[in-house]
């Protein structure tokens, strides 16, 4: 196998993160307070486990999203510069949420 | 059906400027004729009508065009199946030569990248190759492609880098010499596919499966290589 498995790894990630997100959306409806109002959700998020699944949530979404959108750009955009620049962007955006995510959610686990 | 209508895609770059549809007529049809025999009626009205035929029985994979907007096998659609007016058009994402005439040139630059012939780094033995029945109806589903580009010139994915991803019927035939007990450059196979584009372009949107004429399912076999390639990668 090559080094690099730039498809491959592509396509794993996108599959892997997929069930993950589905299973997630499960334990949610099921574990996850959702009904309860904001102080039961609050304090169901934190503690370790739902925490933890959650994190693991976003960072799913974000390689999903990724994986998804690079999939799109490198269909649809052909011209090398334009396809940097729209691909920078996604990530940015991305990387940003990611961090935004965690922010509140070390605040939530307070 | 007295009488038929059909739309028939005109290109002839050396009189033409662009493209158009013409329109034709055509009486004493049966539902039970393909299209084929009315294309050939056409030309025997106007003879400037150029396409590809020659079996007439969808082995040879020579008339595929685009009917109503699907791709088929014109000598194996039946008239009776087709909305009236039969617009019929070049198979869609291949330059146009002349009229319903494509150049498949990119779609066999594709299919010779896979390299599809058995590779043996063995001596060859004196005998034949011995196959087990199972082992030979592995390439069930898989050999049976007629190359007529129906499935790769359907696939989006194909228009947009038919550079770069291999498209569904060369992704198919990758999968037969893959499949194949006698073939033993299994790796290398998998090593030359393993890129962004030349099979992960691939976005099971199977519209391959749809336009086969053969009822092959170029989807399935994609499948099946990613699942070859995972195993060798993890």
């Amino acid at each position: 196998m090559s080094r690099r498995a730039a498809g491959l790894r592509a396509w794993l990630l996108q599959r892997i993160s997929a069930v993950y997100l589905a299973l997630f959306v499960v334990y949610y409806l099921l574990a996850g307070e959702a009904g309860g109002g904001y102080a039961a959700w609050r304090a169901w998020l934190a503690q370790p486990l739902p925490l933890l699944a959650m994190a693991l949530f976003f960072i799913a979404v974000g390689i999903h999203a990724w994986v998804g959108m690079r999939d799109v750009i490198v269909d649809y955009v052909h011209h090398a510069g334009l396809r940097l620049l729209l691909l920078s962007i996604v990530g940015l955006v991305l990387l940003a949420s990611l961090v935004w995510v965690f922010l509140a959610l070390a605040e939530v686990s307070r | 059906m007295a009488s038929m209508r059909f739309s028939i895609y005109r290109y002839d770059p050396d009189r033409d400027e662009k493209p158009y549809m013409k329109d034709y007529e055509l009486t004493g049809l049966a539902p039970d004729m393909m299209l084929l025999d009315a294309l050939l009626r056409i030309k025997a009205q106007d003879e400037s009508l150029s396409f590809r035929r020659s079996c007439g029985e969808g082995v040879c994979g020579s008339d595929a065009v685009n009917i109503n907007g699907r791709n088929g096998l014109a000598c194996i659609t039946p008239l009776g199946t087709l909305k009236e007016p039969v617009t019929v058009r070049p198979l869609p994402g291949l330059p146009v030569i002349r009229d319903l005439v494509v150049d498949m040139t990119p779609f066999y630059r594709q299919y010779r990248a896979v390299k599809p012939y058995l590779i043996v780094k063995d001596p060859v033995p004196e005998v034949e190759f011995r196959q087990s029945p199972a082992q030979r109806d592995r390439l069930d589903g898989l050999y049976e492609c007629i190359l007529c580009a129906c499935c790769s010139t359907a696939c989006p994915s194909f228009w947009w880098n038919p550079d770069k991803f291999l498209g569904p019927a060369a992704l198919l035939q990758a999968c037969r010499f893959l499949a194949d007990s006698r073939d033993q450059a299994g790796e290398e196979r998998l090593d030359a596919l393993e890129d962004a584009y030349r099979l992960f372009r691939c976005h099971t949107i199977m519209n391959c499966v749809d336009a086969c004429p053969k009822h092959l399912n170029p989807t399935e076999a994609i499948g099946r290589i990613k699942q070859m390639m995972t195993k060798q990668f993890i």
